[in-house]
């Protein structure tokens, strides 16, 4: 397919308040817009897979069915290894917690103590003192009662991991057929750019998620050989683990930030430098990304701009805060996509012109053939 | 919807060895094995036009190739075309196949004779299986190129026209 041409200013300003509303509307429904993406995802990797066994001579059916066992299987083991290594740090869950908690104190104390000895009015504050009473209230809150509303926000958002699977499967076995099917509704006239328009959203959205694995491996190596380097134990996990929570934005990243600081206040609870050296880490490449590797992966997959990029995330996290910031630029690109040959098709007066004869053909059709009975 | 064998080929009740079938009698598809076929099945769209009705314009940019499953289609005739060029085509023949290959725009207009059933195969969708599928790719591109080949000769010995190489 040749290059798509360049949307003029006005096409892109369409597209970016639409993808604004759009988001907006989309917060409003996260609990079905966040499994019916991760669910794309998980398509967008898993086509390739069920197409190589149908080239091999396996039904369509027979390979979907055979990719999505395997995938329940995968996430048998990983969901099996995740509760063994819970139940074996049950029984020294308390004290791992309190060794976290007191690194975190420790390293609280640390930080504090030298800038209350440089400004004296936060010492008469009591920034210390107030600080670790507020850990050790959020720590005790964790441990008790106050656990409830967090299992409860865990069970209220279990649906929605568990539709995953199934939208995944349907999408597997039956988007080739959806596809038809839509396209079999077109008028002959818009059959052509119907297609077109297809074709465009696939190959945007097919780039967005692989641009979001690029993303995750270009995090991943850069934390995992910073944290290696800093001698953090289990490096490549926790890069790993922290890229994967970076699909949340901010939050995501907080949390990772949060915990790899934690481990290494652990392992090193002389040295709170290496604690600092973590956060740096984190903040420098938290600025990588949002600034290099976001645009560069995901920005030039979907041939958006870098500065467009840059602009669609400011305004996705001002209009739908984290939901916005996840889905601001593969929105932003299908819009752009549907509104461009939206455009070509209103636009195109033979076109028109075309499905109106038809229609007027058809309908003279069915006068005749109701005429002669 | 008419009931021609050429809608067999996608309706919900077909039967594979059908399908295949209808498929192997196209001439560029017909060097390929069954699971090839079943294959390109899946990207093939069925589309049916009553008489007079305009498949394509003349100048409008082409985004695949039709292949007649059943009825005729006629080629308007324009200057851009030789006088000697077929004008009618009829069942299993395939029509704007320069799109195959190319963005282009279509030289000519092709209206339906009578009713008339096409498959379409849309050029990015056999570009994806050029790349996914390679000997399906080559399969077709040597029974296309093939195709082009005969019309080619026979425009140059109905315009005796010799090329100078």
């Amino acid at each position: 397919m040749k290059p798509l041409p360049q949307p003029g200013a006005g096409a892109i300003f369409v597209a970016i308040i639409i993808t604004c509303l759009v988001l907006f509307l989309f917060q409003r429904t996260v609990w079905l817009v966040m499994p019916a993406l991760v669910s794309l995802m998980l398509f967008y990797c898993l086509r390739p897979v069920v197409k190589a066994l149908v080239h091999r001579g396996v039904s369509h059916e027979w390979a979907v069915a055979w990719v999505w066992l395997l995938l329940q299987l995968v996430s048998v083991v990983v969901a099996f290894n995740i509760f063994r290594f819970v139940v074996a740090q049950a029984t020294s869950w308390e004290s791992n917690y309190d060794r976290y908690l007191a690194a975190g104190l420790n390293l609280m104390t640390k930080t504090t103590a030298p800038l209350e000895q440089m400004i004296p009015a936060l010492k008469r504050a009591g920034l210390d003192s107030q600080l670790n009473q507020q850990i050790a209230e959020i720590g005790a809150s964790l441990t008790g009662k106050n656990l409830l509303p967090v299992i409860l926000l865990t069970l209220k958002w279990l649906p929605c991991v568990l539709l995953v699977p199934y939208i995944t499967y349907f999408l597997l076995k039956d988007s080739v057929r959806l596809k038809k099917f839509i396209i079999k509704s077109v008028p002959n006239a818009f059959f052509e750019k119907s297609l077109l328009l297809f074709s465009r959203l696939d190959a945007s959205l097919q780039n967005y998620f692989q641009g979001l694995l690029w993303l995750t491996l270009l995090d991943t190596a850069c934390l995992a050989c910073g944290l290696k380097v800093l001698g953090i134990p289990k490096a490549l996990w926790l890069g790993l683990g922290s890229a994967v929570m970076a699909w949340i934005p901010y939050v995501g990243s907080i949390i990772a930030c949060a915990t790899v600081v934690l481990v290494a206040a652990v392992n090193f609870p002389e040295s709170v430098q290496i604690a600092y050296a973590c956060l740096i880490l984190f903040v420098i490449v938290r600025i990588l990304d949002d600034f290099i590797f976001l645009p560069l992966t995901i920005g030039r997959k979907l041939h958006v701009h870098p500065l467009l990029s840059l602009v669609m995330l400011f305004l996705g996290g001002t209009v739908a805060g984290g939901t916005g910031l996840v889905l601001a630029l593969p929105v932003f690109a299908v819009v752009s996509v549907i509104s461009d040959v939206a455009a070509q098709i209103a636009t195109d007066r033979k076109l028109v012109a075309r499905f109106w004869m038809t229609r007027r053909m058809a309908n003279e059709t069915c006068k005749k053939l109701s005429a002669h009975g | 919807m008419p009931s021609g064998d050429g809608m067999k080929l996608f309706g919900a009740n077909n039967h594979g060895a059908k399908k295949i079938e209808m498929l192997k009698n196209i001439p560029i598809f017909q060097t390929l094995t069954r699971n090839e076929l079943l294959e390109v099945d899946e990207m093939l769209h069925e589309r049916t036009y009553e008489t007079g009705e305009i498949v394509f314009e003349k100048g409008e940019m082409g985004h695949g190739i039709y292949i007649i499953l059943e009825g005729r289609v006629k080629v308007n005739p324009c200057p851009e075309l030789p006088a000697s060029a077929v004008l009618e085509m009829g069942r299993n023949e395939m029509i704007g196949e320069l799109a195959l290959f190319d963005e282009v725009p279509r030289l000519a207009t092709v209206v339906a004779a009578e009713r008339t059933t096409m498959a379409a195969l849309f050029q990015s969708e056999f570009t994806s299986l050029l790349t996914t599928n390679k000997n399906i790719g080559v399969k077709v591109l040597v029974e296309v190129t093939r195709i082009l080949g005969h019309r080619a000769r026979q425009l140059l010995i109905r315009e005796k026209h010799v090329p100078s190489i």
